[in-house]
């Protein structure tokens, strides 16, 4: 008898229960649209956030603060040249080791890399920077895998005027002021010496760079030319790495002071999350004699700026859903008090107020569980617009939306048919059927 | 009674006779207006919000002597910031280098402003406290680890001054820098008593400059800088201004976009509401149309009491709304939103225009009907 009651009524109320299954596809659509972005768009913005450059910056162990002020006193001469192997060991990082970053256990969150080799060198009598790297270095892992990094991505913001040099050319890429200086425009020549005029280098210009920075003054040119010119094969000062990471919390703290600190049960959470500091230190476990720095002005301020976009995201998908939530709920009560004739008749015909109210409620959170279906692909639609719109790439909508969205749409339509529900329990059937 | 004063009554007697409908209907404007009000006062205030924060990348412009100069005159940076506008400028950090010696080892030391400096630069780590006193100075964390200093602890800087006379002081280590930049090697003191040591002052090397303004508000600050004071040559922090456009504007998209699909979403859920509030008086439409009433008169009447609701619900609306966008500024950033008042009629004609949109289409399809059919709730 129940179920034919509820067929009977949902056959003949198809007009009014698909204005509750629609307006339930368009706030499940909008819960399912704002809860995907939400939980996507701090790895979306930390991507974004990616143009600010490095945020690790590796060095020697030893020589972390002669290398500093050496860069400060660059043009004294170079002192390192014909270095035993040994001495070199200590004041710079192997060339051949730096693919090794890539196979660490957050190796998928190293997204560039770029290593830095410095010397002075004069050019036309006049002293300059000369600064090897990497441009665009296609590297194979011993895994199989292939990655393509250097300075290309890692310095997105530059404005170059020419185009990159490649990693196998004798190309240089010049620094604006130092290519007013020079007088040099990209397809010109010119020749690079050692300030005793022991060794040169006949070089194109590629491309001038507008950087803003103190790359401004510098000379980029291949990383191996440097390593000829100034006798230091394999080696490299610096490394700068862009790594996607998770904002610091009090563990990260304690961590990046002394790892040993942690207990066992610490140091594995801490090892296995993208701190910036459990990151640096695997670093530091594969680069042999490396000691890498988080550069604060990059980290310190991409967890700032990731927080408060995920906090305003989250603040905002609460407050729409509350606001769907209400809106929901307002329509069922709405029709449910559109039918209060009928439940009159239904009661006066000696139908019981709880059998009533089963009735009603079978009813919507059918109707509910239907448009709420519908709502959560049609969502999935709008997450998908809004990741393609905003940051050009699919947004990855987690599975945790699913039962999210399940218990919102049970709790909104039950507590939505609530008002509905007591107003038809204290119905008075002759009342209602006179029209009052 | 004249027709209007019937009208009124009947608006009037339909409103508050049918109270709990009203209030569905009310509240489902109401809260469409606030979501309005509310999403479109954080979009059109979420790049101020925002670019606030991007401020903790550090100076966005710094100064540098024009010309062959090699050092700036303060006097003139003064009168370069003066032409910053004072409302979005955060700070205006003066540097000056010295090379000096302590203990035989070469060191850099900066002269600057603290005070600036805590505002220009706010991911300087400091361990221990900024220096406050005369005699009290700031090493890198790199300085410290290789001199195995710590604060507390006391060196003595020694050099020539301006007339190479060679100065000693002993100075008092109040705290160590960690950036994970070049800072991290360098000493910081204050730029008076470096002036003080070598005898010479009114000068910096590089002034770094915050404001909170987009790419082409710095551009334009710096053209204006270099045409009136000559001594000064502003340069744009690319790396900080180029991502901060880019990752702003990002931000704002996103943040339009879902406004957008929001506001869609609670306009239709606005409108099934009304819609099945008026749908629900099908039977009243039919009685009157039978008693004689003219269509106009009935679309009219339904109209009006559209309307009142509208214009209640987006009052309610405007309050709420800015308590919602409020809500958000001040668990977000910190900080009260900036209100646009042009939002206000913008929500309240939008109410209105829904509202009204949702009343007239069952109310035309119900007038459209035979009253005879209509009453017997077919």
């Amino acid at each position: 008898m129940f179920c034919q009651m509820l067929k009977g009524a949902l056959m003949r109320q198809k007009g009014k229960l698909s204005m509750i299954a629609f307006t339930m596809t368009l706030g499940v659509s909008l819960a399912t649209a704002m809860l995907g972005v939400m939980m996507d768009v701090g790895d979306k913005v930390n991507q974004e956030l990616k143009t600010y450059g490095a945020n690790l910056s590796v060095v020697p162990r030893a020589t972390s603060l002669l290398s500093e002020l050496y860069e400060l006193e660059a043009g004294d001469g170079e002192k390192d040249t014909g270095d035993s192997g040994a001495a070199n060991a200590q004041k710079y990082l192997a060339e051949d080791e730096l693919v090794k970053m890539k196979m660490i256990f957050w190796a998928f969150n190293i997204v560039d890399f770029a290593p830095f080799l410095e010397t002075a060198a004069t050019v036309g009598g006049q002293p300059v920077t000369l600064v090897g790297t990497w441009f665009d270095k296609h590297l194979d892992l011993p895994t199989g895998e292939s990655v393509d990094t250097g300075m290309k991505r890692l310095k997105s913001w530059w404005d170059v005027t020419g185009e990159w040099v490649r990693d196998d050319e004798d190309g240089a890429m010049l620094g604006q002021n130092l290519a007013v200086k020079l007088g040099l425009k990209p397809g010109d020549f010119f020749e690079a010496a050692t300030p005793d005029g022991g060794r040169r280098k006949r070089l194109e210009v590629r491309a001038v760079v507008n950087s803003g920075g103190k790359e401004d003054d510098q000379a980029f040119v291949p990383l191996r030319l440097v390593q000829d010119i100034s006798n230091r094969p394999g080696w490299v000062q610096r490394v700068d790495v862009s790594a996607l990471t998770t904002p610091e919390n009090d563990l990260a703290r304690r961590a990046a002071q002394d790892p040993n600190s942690l207990s066992r049960k610490e140091w594995d959470t801490w090892y296995c999350t993208a701190y910036i500091s459990s990151i640096a230190y695997q670093i530091e476990e594969v680069v042999t004699g490396s000691r890498a720095k988080p550069v604060l002005q990059v980290a310190d301020s991409e967890g700032a700026i990731l927080q408060k976009t995920q906090l305003l995201m989250l603040l905002l998908t609460v407050l729409s859903l509350i606001c769907s939530a209400l809106a929901i709920s307002n329509l069922v009560t709405a029709s449910v008090m559109e039918r209060s004739s009928e439940i009159g008749l239904l009661k006066a015909i000696g139908a019981t107020g709880a059998a009533v109210a089963l009735l009603i409620l079978t009813e919507i959170v059918l109707t509910s569980m239907l448009g709420g279906t519908a709502g959560y692909f049609v969502g999935l639609g709008f997450a998908q617009i809004i990741g393609r719109t905003v940051f050009g790439s699919a947004i990855a909508v987690k599975g945790l939306v699913v039962p999210l969205v399940a218990i919102l749409v049970l709790l909104v339509t039950l507590l939505g048919s609530l008002p509905a529900v007591r107003m038809l329990l204290s119905l008075r059937p002759t009342e209602v059927l006179h029209g009052r | 009674m004249t027709k209007r004063q019937m009208y009124m009554k009947m608006l009037l007697s339909s409103l508050l006779r049918r109270r709990s409908r009203m209030t569905v209907a009310l509240l489902a404007i109401a809260i469409g207006a606030t979501v309005l009000l509310g999403m479109m006062t954080i979009t059109y205030d979420i790049p101020r919000q925002m670019g606030r924060e991007f401020r903790s990348y550090g100076a966005n412009m710094v100064f540098v002597a024009a010309g062959e100069e090699a050092m700036l005159r303060l006097t003139d940076v003064a009168e370069a910031a003066a032409l910053l506008p004072q409302e979005s400028l955060l700070g205006v950090a003066p540097y000056r280098y010295e090379a000096v010696r302590s203990n035989m080892q070469p060191y850099t030391v900066a002269g600057t402003s603290f005070d600036q400096v805590k505002k220009t630069s706010p991911y300087w780590n400091v361990e221990g406290a900024w220096p406050s006193g005369e005699n009290e100075i700031l090493i890198g964390s790199d300085v410290a680890e290789f001199t195995r200093l710590v604060p507390g602890k006391t060196m003595t800087i020694s050099g020539r001054d301006a007339r190479q006379r060679r100065f000693n002081r002993e100075m008092t280590i109040s705290g160590v820098v960690r950036t994970g930049s070049v800072e991290d090697g360098f000493l910081f003191m204050h730029l008076g008593t470096l002036e003080q040591l070598t005898g010479k002052s009114g000068e910096a090397e590089v002034v770094e400059v915050s404001i909170a303004a987009n790419e082409a508000e710095l551009s334009a600050l710096a053209a204006r800088i270099r045409e009136r004071v000559p001594g000064v040559a502003p340069r744009l922090v690319k790396r900080v201004t180029q991502s901060e456009t880019s990752v702003l504007s990002k931000l704002q998209t996103l943040v339009t976009l879902v406004t957008l699909v929001v506001l869609i979403l609670t306009m239709i859920c606005v409108a099934t509401t009304m819609m099945t509030v008026v749908m629900e008086r099908r039977r009243e439409i039919g009685l009157k149309k039978a008693i004689g009433a003219e269509n106009r008169s009935i679309v009219a009447e339904f109209l009006g009491e559209g309307l009142c609701l509208a214009i209640l619900g987006g009052l309610l609306g405007v309050v709420f709304g800015w308590g919602f966008a409020q809500t958000i500024s001040m668990n977000v950033f910190g900080r009260s939103i900036s209100f646009n008042f042009a939002l206000v009629p913008i929500t309240i004609l939008t109410s209105v225009a829904v509202t009204a949109a949702a009343c007239f289409i069952p109310v035309r399809r119900a007038t459209d009907v035979e009253p005879a059919l209509v009453l017997r709730g077919e």
